[in-house]
């Protein structure tokens, strides 16, 4: 009893000590130090939330809070409704710790930016949005959340407003979220005709969900977490500051699709098509972002690709039926892509605005602790044994084998595992080893501890978290316990195929071949033409076709073919050939007299 | 005087834009720096052997072929500095970039912050005032009849004037702005 009412005080505590900057902090009259107060606000709120987390491994108490009901009709009640289960307990500490380490990074890199207090204020309203969308138990309080995160993943990618692709960028990202939202609305819309309620523990299982609501739900995922079909805007989403990246495109707002479907699985786990095809998508998207990571030459490009290869992982494991192993894959990955784009943040202030790891090179002696943490945080990409990435990433990859689902699916995760390895070998290695190719006179240094701190306690979370996280929670469905040696390592085999073929290819890339353009590298240069087939076709036949429809359909068709033209028509060729007797001669005017007068006279009789 | 930019580009000036381009697409390709040397060089070496053709018919048809396998041999994803047109720090701080007329409407007690400048504004901008028929008198005059053909403006002709737009220029706002 009392430990429910510790669990919801403390989880509430901490949304109210993130919500207090923004009430207060406008108020205030000393404007000049609010990123330091509002990363000490994130920090404490981190602190708090240590209190529910540990409360719920030690005594696994969840609990289901509604606060007020908005009447909307006397039959569909909408409360205020909070769940704090394993899911939203283990979430709040990983997303707080990660914003923690990224804010009090962007204090030293945003420094010299004039508007600093806006940027904080929008990461924080992310913040708080994308907590609202987790904690949430119903899908009207979810929906509040996922519009908050699209609506300030708006604003903060198109931060530098002046340039144009940024607002293209902000642009796209937006349009994609809306395609995504359709079927979040449709689903939500299905759930309350059938069931009445958007509370999630109401929905009663019936035994085959119909397909079309669950098709909406990964439409909804789709888009939000940059699936195959809707992920151009994940690259060009970093347009935006590191900071940005980092927390937005890479540990939170990209995972809100999956969460959806972690809170959905109930619904999804009894269809079989829907399951099978999250299967398959995760798989196409895993590879098709892989395959583009490989010839990426721009730093943040690399990790948003990584990103991206990495969430249709996740939605493989949702298409395997194990919620809980993605949610686990949420949590490792937030720590080890934070500390890669904060890392690579580091790396690009350090060298004057460069991004483009051609002209990086030797950074392992320039920045010591920057490029540990980067070898670390690739490490764990990777999958290496017992860092934190092994742990979920391993588990699905068993979980895959041994599943007998889907072959198909199985080869492309398992050659997407190999090319992950690849890229970020390549980028380690193009980026710290090797001489210098920078520009000599850049202020290449840490000595800042803004710098190292996020990024060695981020590096302590990449190498714990996965260890920890597995101890304390106990897994709801039984992991795969006995399988043959080649299946148990097949993802560290693979991710070895990837080290070698990276070490082959930085080899080749020494030897004095002329180079050239080859048909595998512009199809992985220019992201599989998925952006010109797109988006020009896909406009261009829809403002056609209302062209088409104003002009042609309307004033054509309408007013004239149904009218006087068409009359026209109808009547030209009898027109045509009656004009031929019209010769102006009384003889054949005479005859045609005669002959009518004969036909009436014929017909009379 | 300094040459002038034409409304046209010389020989010289493409076979020049096309060395260029192809030994930055090269650094594109050849990431490390000793095979990128080797190829320049005999990037080079190809140039230099028709570097005395004084045909202009062959010259223009070599340059031509040369272009063809520019596009032919070009990197997908160039080097681009990150403040040039199409890098990554490009028009960043575009939307800092205020013009000076806001100046105008700060609070005396922003302006108070800067005396000396505001002191002697509005005496500047009497000046502006005075000079601009004559500026826009001699722009009038200079540009031939059907429009400009290059971007750059005359210096000032007579004794006591300005030069054309001079008033744009100074008070144009820094590269990388505070």
């Amino acid at each position: 009893m009392e430990t429910t009412l510790l669990l919801n005080t403390s989880l509430l505590l901490t949304l109210a000590i993130i919500l207090t900057p923004t009430l207060l902090l406008p108020m205030s009259k000393t404007s000049s130090n609010s990123p330091t107060t509002i990363t000490r606000t994130v920090k404490t709120a981190f602190l708090i939330s240590l209190v529910p987390m540990t409360l719920f491994m030690l005594s696994g108490t969840e609990s289901i809070t509604s606060y007020w009901e908005w009447k909307f009709t006397t039959n569909f009640k909408i409360p205020l409704s909070f769940k704090m289960d394993q899911y939203s307990m283990m979430f709040f500490p990983i997303a707080l710790f990660v914003t923690w380490s990224i804010l009090q990074f962007a204090t030293w890199y945003m420094a010299s930016e004039p508007h600093i207090t806006k940027f904080f204020f929008y990461l924080l309203t992310f913040l708080i949005a994308m907590l609202i969308l987790t904690i949430a138990n119903n899908m009207f309080l979810l929906f509040i959340g996922w519009e908050g995160v699209g609506m300030m993943s708006f604003l903060l990618i198109g931060w530098w407003q002046g340039r144009a692709e940024a607002n293209t960028a902000a642009l796209q990202a937006v349009l994609y979220n809306r395609i995504g939202d359709i079927g979040l609305i449709l689903s939500m819309a299905w759930l309350a005709s059938t069931m009445n309620t958007w509370e999630m523990q109401q929905a009663p299982l019936p035994t085959q969900t119909p397909t079309l609501p669950l098709l909406g739900l990964i439409l909804a995922a789709t888009g939000k977490s940059a699936q195959f079909g809707l992920h151009p805007w994940l690259p060009a989403a970093m347009e935006g500051p590191t900071p940005v990246s980092a927390l937005l495109h890479s540990s939170t707002m990209v995972v809100a699709g999956i969460f959806l479907l972690i809170r959905t699985h109930p619904l999804l786990a009894n269809n079989p098509t829907a399951l099978t095809l999250c299967l398959c998508l995760g798989a196409l998207s895993t590879l098709f972002a892989a395959t583009c990571a490989l010839t990426q030459n721009d730093i943040k490009k690399i990790i948003a690709f990584s990103t991206s290869s990495q969430l249709g992982l996740m939605m493989v494991t949702i298409g395997l039926n194990l919620p809980q192993l993605a949610f686990l894959h949420i949590s490792t990955h937030a720590f080890f892509k934070a500390m890669l784009f904060l890392c690579s943040g580091t790396i690009i202030h350090s060298l004057n605005g460069e991004q483009d790891i051609r002209k990086m090179g030797g950074l392992q002696k320039m920045l010591p602790t920057t490029t540990s943490c980067l070898t670390i945080g690739n490490l764990a990409l990777m999958g290496t044994p017992f860092l934190a990435g092994f742990y979920s990433k391993d588990l699905i990859i068993e979980s895959l084998n041994t599943s007998y689902l889907n072959t198909w699916a199985l080869l492309l995760t398992l050659l997407a595992t190999s090319f992950t390895a690849t890229y970020s070998l390549r980028m380690t290695l193009l980026v710290q080893t090797g001489f210098p190719r920078t520009p000599t006179n850049s202020p290449t240094n840490e000595n800042n501890p803004m710098i190292t701190n996020p990024i060695t306690r981020l590096a302590l979370g990449s190498i714990l978290a996965g260890l920890l996280i597995t101890s304390y929670i106990t897994p709801t469905k039984t992991p795969p316990m006995t399988m043959p040696t080649t299946t148990k390592t097949a993802a560290v085999i693979a991710t070895a195929l990837g080290i070698a073929l990276a070490m082959e290819l930085s080899t080749m890339t020494h030897t004095l071949t002329y180079p050239k353009q080859n048909p595998h590298l512009n199809f992985s240069s220019s992201l599989g033409y998925f952006n010109p087939l797109m988006h020009r076709p896909n406009t261009t036949n829809l403002l056609n076709s209302g062209q088409k429809i104003a002009s042609h359909l309307i004033d054509l068709s309408w007013y004239k073919k149904m009218g006087p033209e068409g009359l026209t028509d109808l009547q030209l060729m009898a027109i045509k050939t009656s004009t031929t007797l019209h010769t102006g001669l009384i003889k054949t005017y005479l005859g045609s007299f005669a002959l009518s007068i004969i036909l009436i006279l014929s017909t009379q009789t | 005087g300094e040459p002038q930019m034409a409304a046209y580009l010389t020989h010289q000036q493409k076979v020049l834009r096309l060395y260029k381009k192809s030994l930055r697409h090269l650094e594109s390709w050849c990431i490390y720096r000793d095979k990128y040397r080797y190829f320049a060089c005999l990037l080079r070496e190809r140039f230099d052997k028709n570097k005395d053709v004084k045909d202009m018919v062959k010259a223009t048809e070599l340059l031509k072929a040369g272009e063809e396998e520019f596009w032919a041999n070009q990197h997908p994803q160039p080097y681009i500095f990150p403040d040039s047109p199409g890098g990554t720090s490009y028009e960043r701080y575009e939307c800092y970039k205020i013009p000076e007329w806001c100046l105008d409407y700060w609070h005396p007690s922003e302006k108070a912050m800067y005396p000396d400048y505001f002191a002697k504004r509005e005496q500047w901008k009497k000046l502006q005032r005075e000079s601009w028929d004559k500026e826009i008198k001699q722009l009038e005059e200079e540009t031939p009849a059907d429009g400009p053909s290059t971007e750059a403006l005359p210096p000032a002709r007579k004794e006591g004037h300005l030069p054309p737009l001079w008033w744009q220029y100074v008070t144009r706002p820094r590269e990388i702005p505070m």
